[in-house]
């Protein structure tokens, strides 16, 4: 049996898939700082015995919230002479445009944490000063004195020769065994020293909390008996073991929000879909990715903290391409200083949350619109919603000021979010050049089934699927998984001229070092797939476009069907090409994965249409453009595959609701997922 | 139950400025990716946006804060020559960079500006302003730090049609490609260009398509009005009256200096009128400014006092004044050079903030390293034997404000989302090496609350016969602190040769010679000071000299705190520091 969990903000979401190949799902409260129970609970609330646990998966937010939090340990830095404050300097740049008051984020090591040894590399890897031991050992002296628990290291142009940090590597754990240690080579080995740096830092930063997090669930679970292999989500949207992930717990970030896009690439192959652009809208935040020919998107240009007031913190390691926004279910709504209406980025969280919660929130939400709308059943709550509040502080906060009723203040707060959400959307796709009538949209989390058919039509999809268990369906996306590493090399060389054997020889090292991590996680050379890319760019050029490549020996006409392949890729992303111009290779870029077998998803028994069977009560709803509409409310889970419904109707289940607008049809799948049609 | 009428709300009306401010955002992603040249795409030296059919500005995305003011004077530079009917066509796009003119800086800013029609008749425009890497004239670049008129600084396009009705004037861009040193690099420019504008164009039109032109053109003042409502919300806030700074320009590269430079701002309920009359006419060497790159630095120090969002149009600017004599140093007339026009311009800003601060200190901080302190360095690379060239910005440091220290290492406040390129990045493409690159820790900008740390950086060259332009203003008159706290420290770069003989230090210098092994040093500014240092909290200062950020003597001279030099433990403090602290009622002195 496969069991998923995923750790959330608010809650600890299961979903299983038995060896009957019966699917079945959970969700408990989230359990902080103990995040571990959480997961122990949800797994005893489906009474599922831990020796029938073959495989156990897992996503989590402990290193997000230990970095966010600042709950790391005291790390110290070790550095090339005359470069300590390279961590600090970062570079230079402002997004905040016009303030001048801009604070610098701070960096993760203090400037006197931050300690410099004698020894300098060329760009060409050469050794131009050679390392330092003397000055490496009385560096670790100085940060044991200091008390340090994590050491990172970083020299220049390491990502081309690791030479020194390996040096200074075996000193450290032999003048100091116990300190947890990481070289920047360990977690990237691209280019740009302040990228690279940062990622070894913080790396080190939450290795011992990513160890102690991972060896007491480890327990935990031993104790419950589960014995079976034991993975971890991470933002690449591949798995990893425990023991990998407790050396670079920097690749677990965004472990459960790739979990739903990932899910989406299964989920469309099972519909015979490639091009999917996933949208999920949480309790704060709503996040879509685009997929272009069943291909998750990963890339390394991946920062905490960033956003258009901050530069944040880099983190170069391989993340699936994902755009969030500030809005979510419990976004508030608000009036800015001159009278307009916004919605987001501020959220009233899961503690006080929207005021339908009735836990002490007094600022209007999108939920709370929603409810006002008519769109989501006050009887749908855990809770006992007491309307005449929620109407009241939509009246007090928004209607009032704005000389509005309190119907169109809420349809107005759904509107003014439906449009920040739609501008993600766009982000994603007609910004990057992508057509969206060519895409279908997968919508989930508890918020994206609500809103993805009037933001599907507005961005001209005309296809939007509603997965089973839409709420928890990161957790799904867990369950399809398998292991993934990336490896990334920069290596740059013009394609003119360029040494095949030398080539060869680098794709066969990336090669060898995968099959070495994966054999130590119990894999064969069979179960192993490889995937080659190289990140190229016309001489002169800043940014690279990722061209796949063929595997096995390279030879010029590889490589010359490689070159065709980027310049018709930067002509789709960058709308023109210079089949004239030198082209050079940047990095190269190897996906392996280690594949584990997945039973196939059961479908559902098909005995015709039920819908009207499954009638829950009309009730009058507000649609935009429409006013108030008497719409049937159908039950999701009695839905019989093939059952057919028109809009407008609203399709319930126990913590998300479908909204169908008038002339828009949806069918129930084989396997009970929502297919809607927009009209577009 | 109660009917949401489907007319036109306030709803729709703020739905569709969004789109219009999203729209603003396409072009500008539209521009930096298609754009060939990297001071484009990587230091996003440029601006695009649209405006109303009169020219008013409804939404700009930019790069750097240093085009803020040229795009919609730039629109109406097109208004007034294309004013009579038919003039202008669908599908024509008007190249210009005139300096003097609306919307000039200096001539590398190429703007282009396309009309938009609907409906056969024109309702907005689409306009952008980008940074080539180069437009000819006597150096390579562009600029430089030594020419006496326009002439000297590059090719001239005077508000000329680049297409008539979407066919493009050949003879204009062969002419183009005839003048400048990089032609592929310069045209690519010159298309991406064209592509950001028609984008605006095409958004703009579907979007009338959608929801009607009327409700367009009304989401189109509501926005505006929005933006001048946030503007005199915010000036309802501010001090009234009047406030007054002068400062001084080092020099204009070729031997002549100091130049006064100074403000009058006056505020009252609705207006905020910046008079920089009685500053220094026009100089002879390229550090003049025109009227409207004055405008842009005047606008950003507005919107660093007023505003807190970053969508800006034309509205918020409806209550500001900029006055200046023509032909001064701040509205420079043809034909004086303008080619680092940037140095005078940025003294706009800080004029207004220095005049500011102390009756702002919650919103403006002391005075920064102000200057781009911009680099061009060229030579042959020894491995590839290829020239290469580094056109780049120096980071420095800023100042520090009522309730916070001043950020080390930043870009100046005319650069903006700019990016140092990485020393790796640098090693490998540039025959250079990378000796140094750190924090200028001078312990200068001392204060209550201390000023941001500048940087050293040095490049020793690895081939001979490369050369070093570069530009370090405030290298004689230095950032300045407010309320009792110290200036910070001045911008130099200097020569060390393999002899041993130092050359410089330098504020300005044209194409400095280097051979194999000489190094460049280059050293920024540490932001001004805060308030009084002896009232700086005794633990923060024991925490400055532990990073290395202020020593032992300016902890005991400056501060008045007494540190144990390897400990850094708290021993104490002076009899300066316990006489204020005694002065001021305080019970202890090392709080």
């Amino acid at each position: 049996m496969r069991v998923a969990v995923d750790i959330g903000g608010t809650f600890t979401d299961l979903f299983y898939l038995d060896d009957q190949n019966q699917i079945g799902m959970a969700k408990c409260d989230t359990t902080p700082p103990n995040y571990d129970e959480g997961v122990i609970d949800v797994i005893s609330r489906t009474r599922i015995p831990g020796e029938l646990i073959d495989t156990f998966i897992h996503g989590t937010t402990v290193i997000i919230n230990a970095l966010t939090e600042r709950k790391g340990v005291k790390t110290g830095l070790i550095t090339t002479k005359g470069f300590r404050d390279v961590l600090e300097i970062a570079r230079g740049n402002r997004p905040d445009l016009f303030n001048v008051r801009y604070q610098k984020p701070e960096p993760f090591v203090p400037r006197y944490l931050r300690l410099e040894v004698s020894e300098r590399l060329n760009y060409k890897g050469e050794v131009l000063v050679a390392l330092a031991e003397e000055e490496v050992r009385a560096a670790v002296a100085q940060l044991q004195a200091e008390a340090v628990q994590a050491i990172a290291v970083a020299f220049l142009h390491a990502y081309t020769n690791p030479v020194h940090e390996m040096l200074a590597l075996q000193i450290i754990k032999e003048v100091w065994p116990e300190v947890e240690v990481t070289a920047s080579h360990q977690v990237t080995n691209e280019w740009r020293e302040y990228e690279r740096t940062s990622t070894a830092v913080l790396n080190a930063y939450v290795k011992p909390i990513a160890a102690s997090y991972i060896d007491r669930l480890d327990n935990h679970l031993r104790n419950i008996r589960v014995r079976g292999n034991k993975y971890i989500m991470q933002s690449n949207s591949g798995t990893t073991t425990f023991a990998q992930a407790k050396e670079t717990p920097i690749n677990m970030l965004e472990s459960g929000p790739v979990a739903g896009v990932f899910g989406s690439v299964v989920l469309g192959k099972m519909l015979k879909e490639q091009n999917i652009i996933a949208f999920d809208i949480g309790g704060t935040t709503a996040k879509c990715s685009l997929i272009d020919r069943g291909e998750v998107k990963v890339t390394t240009d991946y920062h905490i903290e960033r956003n258009e007031r901050s530069a944040g913190y880099p983190v170069k390691v391989p993340v699936v391409d994902i755009v969030e926004i500030g809005n979510g279910g419990g976004s508030i709504a608000w009036i800015d200083d001159a009278g307009l209406l916004k919605v987001g980025p501020q959220s009233a969280g899961a503690l006080p949350g929207p005021v339908a919660y009735g836990k002490g929130g007094e600022d209007p939400t999108t939920t709370d619109a929603n409810l006002v709308a008519g769109r989501l059943d006050p009887g749908n709550f855990e809770n006992k919603v007491d309307m005449e509040a929620v109407r009241a502080a939509i009246q007090k906060r928004i209607a009032q000021p704005l000389h509005v009723s309190v119907d169109e203040a809420a349809l107005g707060i759904i509107r003014i979010a439906n449009s920040n959400m739609l501008n993600a959307l766009k982000l994603v796709s007609v910004r990057k050049g992508y057509d969206p009538t060519e895409f279908v949209l997968v919508a989930f989390g508890g918020g994206g089934p609500m809103h993805a058919m009037a933001l599907a039509k507005e961005l001209g999809v005309r296809k939007v699927v509603i997965p089973v268990g839409a709420s928890v369906f990161a957790a799904w996306g867990m369950l399809m998984t398998d292991l993934r590493h990336d490896y990334i090399q920069t290596y740059i060389r013009r394609v003119h001229g360029i040494n095949l054997g030398e080539v060869n020889e680098a794709w066969k090292r990336l090669e060898d070092q995968a099959l070495n991590q994966f054999r130590e996680g119990g894999f064969s050379a069979e179960q192993v797939v490889h995937v080659r890319y190289a990140d190229m760019r016309y001489v002169g050029q800043e940014h690279t476009v990722k061209v796949p490549m063929a595997s096995g020996r390279i030879d010029e006409l590889g490589m010359g069907a490689m070159v065709d392949s980027f310049h018709e890729l930067h002509e789709k992303y960058y709308t023109f090409k210079l089949s004239e111009s030198a082209t050079e290779i940047v990095n190269l870029h190897l996906t392996s994965f280690g594949l584990v077998p997945k039973p196939e998803l059961p479908k559902l028994e098909t005995v015709g249409d039920n819908a009207e069977r499954c009638l829950k009560e009309t009730r009058p709803v507000l649609f935009e453009g429409e006013g108030w509409v008497d719409t049937k409310v159908y039950f999701r889970d009695r839905l019989n595959p093939e059952s057919v419904i028109s809009g407008p109707a609203i399709v319930e289940e126990p913590s998300s609701s479908m909204i169908l607008y008038p002339g828009q049809v949806l069918t129930v799948d084989a396997y009970g997922n929502l297919i809607a049609t927009t009209g577009v | 139950m109660s009917k949401v009428k489907g007319t036109v709300d306030q709803f729709t009306l703020e739905i569709v400025g969004d789109s219009l401010i999203a729209i603003g955002e396409e072009m500008f992603h539209a521009l930096a990716r298609t754009s060939m040249s990297p001071i484009i795409y990587e230091v996003l030296d440029f601006a695009s946006g649209l405006t109303d059919a009169k020219g008013q500005l409804l939404t700009q995305g930019n790069g750097v804060t240093g085009f803020i003011g040229l795009l919609s004077s730039m629109v109406r530079e097109v208004i007034e020559k294309y004013g009579q009917p038919g003039a202008l066509q669908p599908g024509d796009i008007v190249i210009i960079n005139d300096p003097y003119g609306g919307g000039g800086s200096h001539l590398s800013d190429v703007g282009m500006v396309m009309p938009i029609f609907y409906e056969e008749e024109v309702v907005a425009f689409s306009a952008n302003k980008a940074h080539w890497t180069e437009v000819g004239g006597k150096d390579p670049g562009s600029w430089t730090t030594d020419s006496t008129e326009v002439f000297q600084e590059g090719i001239q396009y005077p508000c000329i049609k680049l297409f008539e009705r979407g066919r493009v004037n050949q003879a204009l861009v062969e002419l183009t490609a005839a003048n400048v040193r990089f032609p592929e690099q310069s045209l690519g420019d010159m298309w991406a260009q064209v592509a950001g504008l028609r984008t605006g164009d095409r958004r703009f039109r579907e979007l009338c398509e959608k929801y009607g032109r009327d409700t367009v053109l009304a989401a189109v003042e509501h926005l505006l009005n929005h933006g001048e409502q946030l503007a005199l919300n915010e000036l309802k806030k501010l001090p009234k009256g009047t406030f007054e700074a002068q400062d001084f320009i080092d020099d204009d590269g070729i031997g002549h200096g100091p130049f006064n430079v100074q403000v009058k701002v006056e505020i009252t309920d609705d207006e905020f009128i910046c008079d920089f009359r009685g500053s220094h006419p026009q100089v002879p060497g390229p550090v003049n400014c025109s009227y409207s790159a004055l405008v842009s630095s005047v606008r950003t120090l507005f919107l660093a006092i007023t505003n807190s969002s970053q969508d800006v149009n034309d509205g918020m600017f409806r209550p500001l004044k900029v006055l200046a004599d023509k032909g001064s140093i701040f509205s420079a007339e043809r034909p004086a050079a303008v080619s680092t026009y940037w140095e005078t311009m940025t003294y706009g800003a800080d004029l207004i903030w220095k005049a500011l601060a102390p009756v702002l200190p919650h919103r403006l901080s002391a005075g920064h390293l102000l200057s781009v302190c911009g680099v061009v360095l060229a030579g042959t690379h020894p491995d590839s034997g290829e020239p290469f060239l580094v056109v780049e910005p120096t980071t420095g440091g800023w100042g520090a404000g009522a309730d916070l220290d001043g950020a080390n290492a930043q870009f100046c406040i005319g650069d903006g989302e700019t990016y140092n390129v990485p020393i790796e990045v640098a090693e490998t493409r540039y025959g250079i090496l990378v000796q140094e690159y750190s924090l200028h820790t001078d312990g200068a900008g001392a204060g209550k609350n201390r000023g941001g740390c500048g940087t050293i950086r040095s490049y020793t060259a690895l081939s001979d016969g490369q050369t070093i332009t570069a530009t370090f203003g405030r290298h004689k008159f230095r950032p300045w602190g407010f309320s009792g706290g110290q200036d910070g420290s001045r911008n130099e770069f200097e020569i060390l040769k393999t002899s041993g003989e130092v050359c410089g230090p330098f504020g300005k210098y044209a194409r400095f010679p280097l051979k194999m092994g000489d190094t460049v040093r280059m050293t920024t500014a540490t932001g001004g000071g805060y308030g009084n240092p002896l009232e700086r909290p005794a633990d923060k200062v024991a925490k400055d000299v532990r990073n290395g950020y202020v020593s032992v003597t300016q902890a005991k001279e400056e501060y008045g705190v007494l540190i144990a030099p390897k400990t850094f433990a708290l021993l104490g403090s002076t009899q300066a520091r316990q006489q204020l602290a005694t002065d001021r009622g305080m019970q202890d002195a090392n709080r």
